[in-house]
């Protein structure tokens, strides 16, 4: 690192901002490249070709090169599509059943963190159905909606209502008293109150949940998909383990994960320009 | 001079979870002109913070209330805008943005163009304009502060309340941040109330300082002029010739409260130590729940001492009516024969409790005649008014009608040294005689010789001619005059109607160790003093008194002033004086801090105690209105000690409990005056 440094700041034809630029990335970028290096080599050795058992990373690139790899949207009816168009499936039920949840979650967390005696009323039930885990849901939604989508959409919604309500409801219930002190003493309207300071003083609290809640939507459907059937990562995996095609379901984990991380990752972004400097 | 805000008898009392109540504040009360300037000083937890939340209405009072030009406030307002401690700006908007929430509130009809105006304007005047879309996350903490006072005076508030405002900056900040605070409010005329640890802000900023005692039922101690002119600058004020006296009197009676903190956190310790072996029992009167049930009382049988006077009645009606056992106490009433007798009784615990004279309690307290100083407090004046000043029958023949005769007589006769009999040197007889004799321009110890003598010899000592007057309690001047000996020149109503003659004195130790005895005893006095002031049982009572075991006089002696009309021996017509003996009415069990620090002050003008220059200490200590207050809640009487104004007496001589020092100086007749601190260490409370 050092000696790259060394060798980059010689030239002077280089801008000093573009020197630290890239030296600001590589910091951040080479350790992660060779600690995956390393579990790649440790992973070979340990699963080598011909095995039974895991195969090992040669192989699972070898097996799924084609079509998985090259052509992640390639469609050949029925469920038989890239992983490209799988993910996206996925994601369309997501979206739906978090937008679901953020406007029922952020919605009643309000309503039960301004109104004393309906928190009374509702918390302990919410208390119970939070602790339920998502796929115990499924028979329930099954035989309530008869089709496979709905349910699974339904399955998203219950399980990623739970944060988003529970923080919204703690971030209206925690306003600082010195701001609720300003609104008594400017004798602000009841509706100015609600969006001048409890809301934006609510907001940090609310984001947290979504991405609590979008975390835990995308845990959600894979598992959901894998008993319901229908285009989708879950049931790519699902399908996948059937037939005994480990390194597909081992490339279809790792898209798994990615796409999660870039979730959350965006929701993050989002939160960070909508909440300001010092409440962070 | 109208008033502008008046804090009215405030009370702020919190329900504990586990039952009990803590009383904060007690009895504030407090007018304010209109454009004053005043400060709020006191120790952290005194509840001067509570008291602002209160004039915001943030906070309601639990008794008494807050009115603002005439009306009651109930519930926070932008006309009594506050300036918070934590500024509380809302992090998400800009400063622009934050001062405009309030503008655009309260200024609602106004057209945006002016609004804005006015943003602008008060965003220049404290020098914000270059952050002026900034948010707070992103200004010092001083720059916050500015933006809080900005929007505090944007909207034009009648009363301006400040909470430790610049408690978080650094000196050079607080600085200029107080001049710019001083401008506006000299430019806009505005009332402010500002809550300050900071006595050197207090003394530049304000035009009166209050300060406030520790908490529990914390209230106002001394309230300080400032005189010093405006406009004030920073660097200049101190130079000003009186500051450094006024900045040494806050700090001085900042320590007091420490030193009482501390006092009574020792004291606490001691008395938890002290009845860990006995029932569970509560300490200190203000953390006990207000209940009429009754408490396990520590001790049944009491002793109390009392001398055989008219004004004894509410210990005789107390123990004649069952009051006494009605509250649980078995009581004998022990008759002795002098004042000194009873200090001793007290002091030697030989006595529980007794009536003493007024300045008997804090005379001893601080150690009188070199005598070693025994805190004795006292919860209860058992009676008021009640004396006279007999003079002998000679003099009403040489002509003396008044006290300018009187002080003729004397001059007329330079090698003639008249005698005066007293009771004892620390009873209002003696205080209230010499006060009479020096505004009549007569020096008691140098122009005539004041002697004591127990009452009971009074008459006997006049008869053969040892004393030529004295100033005693009924039925001895009544005796006198019957008797065609002497005549009463002056009675306590000529003289200062409503002063405290006689308190019920116990030492600081035995309430200590007897905190249930005690409130129980002072509510059997309380209701005894109550039934004494009925006229229909003014019979009865002298029916009681007049038997052996206390008056053992002749109803007719005793009669007069209390039933009958009061015959000066002079020509005139006998007038009756309703309140000639006062027992209850208009607050009279209250024992007043006020009414004591009259009392040190004599004590000291004739140098007979030292003046205490922690008086504040020594009241608080001595005259227990917390205990007083106690007793009477559990009866369900008032128990607000009455308002500390300046008095005058009969002379027109005005008395300010703010400035006893200024009050001493001005009298002419006196002794030197010694000026002490006087440290009395916290009785250690006896372990059983």
């Amino acid at each position: 690192m050092i000696a790259k440094a060394d060798r980059f700041s010689t030239k002077k034809n280089l801008p000093n901002f573009l020197i630290k630029f890239v030296q600001d990335k590589l910091k951040n970028i080479v350790p992660p490249l060779i600690a995956i290096a390393v579990i790649m080599v440790v992973w070979q050795i340990l699963c080598p070709p011909g095995s039974k058992g895991l195969p090992g990373p040669l192989q699972v690139i070898g097996e799924t090169w084609n079509p998985y790899i090259i052509n992640p949207f390639f469609d050949n009816g029925g469920t038989d599509k890239g992983l490209g168009l799988q993910i996206f499936a996925s994601l369309q039920r997501v979206a739906i059943g978090f937008s679901l949840a953020a406007l029922a979650g952020i919605g009643l967390g309000i309503l039960i963190g301004t109104n004393k005696v309906i928190y009374r009323a509702l918390d302990p039930i919410f208390q119970v159905l939070r602790t339920i885990p998502p796929l115990a849901w499924l028979p329930i939604s099954l035989a309530a909606f008869q089709q496979s989508n709905p349910s699974a959409i339904f399955v998203i919604f219950i399980t990623s209502i739970w944060p988003i309500l529970i923080n919204t409801t703690v971030g209206v219930q925690q306003i600082p008293q010195d701001y609720r002190n300003v609104a008594r003493v400017l004798r602000l309207s009841r509706q100015k109150y609600f969006l001048k300071i409890l809301l934006p003083s609510a907001v940090p609290y609310i984001f947290t949940g979504l991405k609590i809640g979008i975390g835990l939507s995308w845990l959600a459907i894979v598992a959901a998909e894998m008993l319901v059937g229908g285009v989708g990562i879950g049931f790519f995996i699902w399908d996948a383990y059937n037939n005994s095609l480990l390194s597909q379901i081992i490339l279809a984990l790792l898209y798994v994960g990615v796409v999660g991380l870039l979730l959350d990752r965006m929701v993050s972004f989002i939160a960070s320009k909508v909440v300001a400097e010092e409440q962070k | 001079m109208s008033v502008f805000v008046e804090i009215d008898h405030v009370d702020r009392i919190f329900s504990l979870p586990n039952g009990g109540s803590y009383v904060a504040l007690k009895n504030i009360e407090l007018k304010i002109k209109q454009g004053e300037f005043v400060s709020l000083i006191g120790h952290s937890g005194c509840g001067k913070s509570t008291l602002l939340n209160i004039v915001a209405g943030l906070d309601q009072a639990s008794h008494g209330g807050v009115i603002l030009e005439g009306r009651q406030v109930t519930s926070p307002g932008p006309d009594r805008m506050v300036v918070f401690q934590n500024y509380s700006l809302l992090p998400w908007l800009t400063v622009y943005e934050n001062i405009a929430l309030a503008v655009d509130e309260v200024m609602g009809r106004s057209p945006a163009s002016d609004r804005r105006s006015i943003i602008q304007h008060h965003i220049d005047l404290v020098g914000l304009r270059h952050a002026a879309s900034k948010r707070p996350g992103e200004l010092s903490g001083g720059m916050r502060q500015r933006v809080a006072i900005a929007r505090a005076l944007a909207i034009r508030p009648k009363l301006l309340l400040l909470d430790e405002p610049f408690g978080a900056l650094d000196a050079l900040t607080r600085g200029g941040l107080q001049e710019q605070l001083m401008k506006i409010c000299e430019e806009s005329h505005v009332t402010c109330i500002m809550v300050t640890h900071d006595v050197d802000e207090a003394l530049l900023l304000s035009d009166r300082i209050v300060m406030l005692t520790n908490g529990p039922e914390s209230h106002i101690g001394q309230i300080l002029q400032v005189p010093i002119p405006r406009p004030r600058n920073r660097m200049e004020v101190v130079k000003h010739p009186n500051y450094y006296s006024m900045r040494n009197e806050i700090i001085y009676f900042l320590n007091q409260q420490k030193r009482d903190k501390k006092r009574k956190a020792t004291q606490k310790v001691a008395n938890v130590n002290a009845k860990a072996i006995e029932a569970p029992l509560s300490n200190n009167a203000p953390l006990v729940r207000s209940e009429a049930a009754p408490q396990q009382l520590e001790k049944v049988t009491l002793e109390i001492g009392f001398i055989p006077l008219t004004d004894c009645a509410p210990l005789v009606v107390a123990k004649a009516k069952g009051f006494f056992k009605k509250h649980g106490l078995e009581v004998n009433l022990c008759r002795e024969t002098s004042w000194s007798a009873i200090a001793q009784g007290i002091a030697t615990k030989r006595l529980d409790a007794a009536q003493m004279v007024a300045g008997m309690p804090l005379g001893m307290t601080i150690g009188m005649g070199g005598n070693q100083p025994l805190p004795i407090v006292t919860s209860l004046v058992l009676s008021r008014n009640g004396n006279a000043i007999t003079l002998s029958k000679r003099f009403y023949q040489q002509g003396v009608r008044t006290l300018a005769d009187f002080k003729n007589a004397i001059a007329q006769t330079p090698d003639r040294v008249y005698n005066l009999g007293v009771v004892h040197p620390h009873s209002m007889h003696n205080l209230i005689l010499r006060y009479w004799l020096a505004s009549g321009g007569i020096d008691p110890d140098r122009d005539v010789n004041l002697i004591v003598i127990p009452p009971p010899h009074m008459v006997a000592h006049l008869r053969a001619g040892k004393i030529d007057g004295y100033c005693v309690g009924e039925p001895w001047n009544s005796f006198a005059v019957s008797e065609d000996i002497g005549f009463v020149i002056a009675t306590d109503l000529d003289i200062w109607p409503g002063n405290p003659d006689k308190v019920l004195g116990v030492s600081e130790d035995w309430v200590n160790q007897y905190p249930q005895t005690h409130i129980a005893l002072l509510k059997a006095l309380i209701e005894a003093c109550e039934y004494c002031d009925d006229p229909r049982n003014r019979e009865e009572i002298l029916q009681l008194l007049c038997q052996p075991q206390y008056l053992g006089s002749a109803q007719v002696y005793a009669r007069p002033g209390f039933i009958d009309p009061y015959n000066r021996g002079t020509q005139e017509q006998p007038q009756i004086l309703p309140r000639f003996n006062q027992f209850y009415v208009d607050n009279s069990n209250c024992p007043g801090r006020v009414e004591g620090l009259w009392i040190l002050t004599q004590l000291a003008r004739w140098g007979i105690t030292p003046f205490p220059k922690n008086w504040i200490e020594i009241l608080e200590r001595v005259r227990r209105v917390d205990l007083f207050g106690e007793a009477a809640r559990q009866l369900g009487l008032p128990d607000r000690e009455s308002d500390r104004e300046p008095f005058k007496l009969f002379d027109g001589m005005v008395f300010n409990p703010d400035d006893p020092m200024g009050y001493l100086k001005c009298l002419e007749i006196r002794h030197e005056i010694r000026v002490e601190e006087i440290i009395i260490d916290a009785a250690k409370a006896d372990v059983a």
